[in-house]
């Protein structure tokens, strides 16, 4: 039985090694998969041909990014791709958003709309790319609506949803302090579904690099997937491996965007305290 | 100072439909006069229908028979001279303290320059100075509570109604509510309508003490208490006068509870 409470020091030690022993264990993972995928395919135990392997990995984003690729550098194709898939997800937000609060507020326009709704959410969107492809053609207008389709859906069933969950009683309360309807959406029902609205952000963006990738598989000039488009033609796995981890990159810095913005915008929220921390 | 307003319950009756499907009468044709200006409690035991009667006098909800006129006029809507006090936190969660309490004059349009002063002025008078740019989140249940009642009289309401208040309150914190809350009123000259089930504090607070009946609610004993203002409510629940006041309206009340009781253990059973 300890005699005193732990120090200050003694604490953040504490919390030191936790993190150190965190962060060697996620590294050796890495390391233990890279070095047997590399020792494996060097002594010819899976084939290289089929699977590549690190170094060539490695090897094939050196050339990319000193000598460029066959369709151009690979910064513009990376920006084509990036392009193609804000856009995409900025429409999709922004009218995912005005047409689930404005439905979730409108009792008689969401049954009217319901059916429609269903059935559009249960086509396999993807195959509107080739649509997309004959209306707009090769460019970056096609990549940008395929985009757009897959992340409307999610971001309008979170608003929708985050709109109706608003607490009845916050609504009441607004109303006899003498809100009209519009200053009720704008001032209450928007902020409570702002945490539904920011959690389908996370995933959508996702589903915006999916619609542009695709897009770029279908037909086009530019873009991280007409590169692994050309890679998989080359028989070149190495290539799309490469071109893969660029694609996550831009994923991971986009999903690290959009917590800093739901930091901000959701700072009234009790921050979570989470229990490895204390 | 603004006048209080008249309230006139005309022969109301009020029924929900239940998940089951089956209708629950919460009211069946309550009938009562307040005057202006009064302060009266209305106590019943619990699902009574007291907290219904308030929220059709808000306008919320309408009556399924009969009506409820304010100043002679028959409610439809909600009205923004009516103040409303929630049972339950209403402070709204991505406002600080100021945004909050400040929400009633925005929402109504008055210019910045004056609802920046009157602000202020209710911050200060709820005792909440310093703690403008605090999130309801990070304020004790007291504190909440003070904001929402600032939250509120800001407005002036010429009819305030309050929902059971302080009942989520520890039993210090209430008491020294309810003297703050006798402190405002006193020199607001508004009509109230507070709902309770806490007889105590129902005396302390009031002019007139509404008994009703184990759901549907009606009229079982209406009260005048002549306890002197202004008052301490802290203080006056130790005098003779108020004891004596308790002992004839608790033995109106103790039936109702009973019944109300017995039902619920039925309800529980069946």
């Amino acid at each position: 039985m300890t005699e005193e409470f732990l120090s200050e020091e003694s604490i953040r030690r504490k919390v030191l090694i936790h993190r150190i022993r965190v962060h060697s264990l996620q590294i050796a993972i890495a390391v233990v998969l890279l070095v047997s995928w590399q020792v494996l395919t060097d002594h010819k135990v899976i084939d290289p041909f089929f699977f590549g392997k690190p170094s060539g990995v490695w090897h094939q984003l050196v050339v990319w990014f000193r000598h460029g690729t066959d369709v151009g550098s690979i910064w513009l194709n990376a920006w084509v791709t990036l392009e193609e898939a804000t856009l995409g997800f900025a429409a999709g937000v922004i009218l995912g958003i005005i047409f689930g609060v404005f439905l979730g507020r409108n009792r008689v326009a969401a049954e009217v709309f319901a059916p429609y709704i269903k059935v559009s959410n249960s086509i396999p969107r993807i195959v509107l790319g080739s649509i997309f492809i004959v209306w707009l053609g090769l460019g970056t207008l096609s990549k940008v609506a395929l985009a757009f389709v897959l992340v409307f859906f999610p971001v309008f069933f979170n608003a929708f949803q985050g709109t109706r969950e608003a607490d009845k009683k916050l609504i009441s309360n607004a109303r006899l302090l003498g809100a009209s309807k519009r200053q009720v959406t704008r001032k209450v029902v928007m902020p409570s579904a702002l945490s539904w609205i920011t959690a389908s952000m996370h995933v959508s963006f996702g589903f915006a690099l999916i619609g542009a990738i695709v897009g770029e598989f279908l037909g086009s000039q530019h873009g991280m997937g007409l590169i692994i488009a050309t890679a998989q033609g080359t028989f070149n796995p190495n290539g799309v491996y490469a071109a893969m981890l660029i694609i996550a990159v831009m994923a991971v810095t986009a999903e690290w965007l959009i917590t800093q913005l739901e930091d901000r915008l959701l700072n009234w929220r009790p921050t979570q305290v989470s229990g490895t921390d204390i | 100072m603004s006048k209080g307003l008249r309230v006139q319950f005309n022969d109301v009756s009020k029924r929900f439909r239940t998940p089951k499907g089956d209708w629950y009468q919460a009211l069946s044709g309550l009938s009562f006069i307040v005057e202006p200006g009064q302060f009266v409690a209305l106590v019943g035991p619990t699902g009574c229908g007291k907290s219904t009667a308030l929220t059709l006098l808000a306008g919320l909800e309408e009556p399924s028979l009969g009506t409820i006129s304010v100043d002679g006029i028959v409610v439809q809507d909600i009205d923004t001279s009516t103040g409303f006090v929630f049972q339950h936190d209403a402070t709204f969660p991505w406002m600080n303290v100021k945004n909050n309490i400040a929400a009633g004059p925005k929402f109504r349009g008055v210019p910045e320059s004056e609802y920046e002063q009157l602000t202020t002025r209710w911050i200060a008078k709820v005792g909440l100075s310093g703690f403008e740019k605090h999130f309801p989140h990070q304020l004790s249940g007291g504190m909440k509570k003070r904001v929402a009642l600032a939250q509120c009289l800001i407005n002036e309401p010429k009819l305030l109604l309050m929902d059971e208040p302080f009942s989520a309150l520890d039993v210090q914190t209430r008491a020294i509510m309810t003297d703050e809350l006798l402190a405002l009123w006193e020199s607001s000259g508004a009509t109230v309508l507070f709902v309770t089930h806490d007889l105590e504090e129902a005396i302390a607070l009031a002019d007139r003490v509404i008994v009703l009946t184990a759901g549907p609610a009606q009229i079982k004993a209406d009260f005048k208490i002549n306890l002197p203002r202004p008052r301490k409510a802290r203080d006056i629940r130790f005098t003779e006068e108020f004891l004596r006041i308790y002992q004839d309206i608790w033995s109106e009340l103790r039936d109702e509870v009973d019944i109300a009781y017995q039902r619920q253990l039925l309800a529980s059973n069946s």
